[in-house]
């Protein structure tokens, strides 16, 4: 049976953020739910004005960029600093490029959304909607500026299997926006 | 092929997406369907915290703090539609 390690992946401090950021997010969700009951309708006709696929797509690919991340580090800890550096480089490359499609879909909605006159103070409803997906826009895109300077760092051979914290403690975070956006997907544009 | 542990649980992933939007898609959301999508959704949460975070092999004290949040938001999100 394979030992427990004490300590988590990474820098205790991205642990600190990271939970400081899950109750943050988790207020916001908990207040969207209860909003909610005070006005059911609302909330259901505003949220038709959703794309559903869009949102679809995009947990997909915030999944598929995690799971690449993960395959990254994995390099980094199978293989010889050569190797696993050009390898973990492609997995990151393709984490990043991912999180771009993300953010280029998010954008897609959110134009979409303006032009059709729906804003932050259309109702309630569009008030979460905005604000809930605005803010975790904004850490998807600190966690590709993240992301990127990881993969720079790899790409001069910067992590090897006994050095490897930096790495996961940027991959925490990734992880931290991908596990925030699996609630936000269904409660935004699925539960009714 | 082998097929890891990490792969089973990405696939598991997408799988439980593909649901919860199969769900949405054809407007099948009603009180029972909506408890089945909570329980999938803390699911997919925890296969994130111990596959992708890499919890599972960690000290339970850590694993235990972002899945008693996964629970309790989940929980509330629950008591709020019902109730």
């Amino acid at each position: 049976m394979k030992e427990k390690e004490i300590y988590p992946p990474g820098d205790a401090g991205i642990w600190i953020i990271i939970y400081i950021e899950l109750i943050t997010f988790g207020l916001f969700f908990l207040g969207y739910i209860y909003s909610r009951r005070a006005d059911v309708e609302l909330f259901n006709s505003s949220q038709l004005a959703l794309n559903q696929t869009a949102g679809f797509i995009n947990t997909l690919i915030l999944i598929t960029s995690s799971y690449f991340v993960v395959k990254a580090i994995n390099s980094i800890k199978t293989y010889d600093i050569k190797k696993a550096s050009k390898i973990a480089t492609r997995w990151l490359n393709g984490a990043i490029s991912l999180g771009a499609i993300f953010l280029i879909i998010k954008m897609s909605e959110f134009v979409t959304k303006y032009s059709e006159g729906i804003n932050l103070s259309t109702n309630k409803f569009f008030m979460f909607y905005f604000l809930l997906t605005m803010f975790h826009f904004l850490h998807v895109l600190l966690g590709m500026i993240i992301l990127f300077n990881i993969k720079e760092k790899t790409k001069i051979q910067g992590y090897n299997k006994n050095d490897i914290k930096g790495m996961q403690t940027g991959a925490a975070y990734w992880h931290m926006v991908d596990l925030l956006w699996i609630i936000l997907f269904p409660l935004i544009y699925i539960i009714r | 092929m082998r097929i890891n542990r990490l792969t089973i649980a990405y696939l598991s992933l997408i799988i439980l997406t593909l649901f919860a939007y199969s769900l949405g898609k054809f407007e099948l959301i009603n009180k029972t369907f909506f408890i089945i999508l909570i329980i999938t959704t803390f699911i997919k949460g925890a296969l994130v915290i111990d596959y992708f975070m890499e919890l599972k092999d960690v000290s339970f004290k850590y694993r235990v703090i972002p899945m008693i949040w996964l629970f309790i938001i989940l929980s509330g999100i629950t008591l709020g539609y019902y109730f």
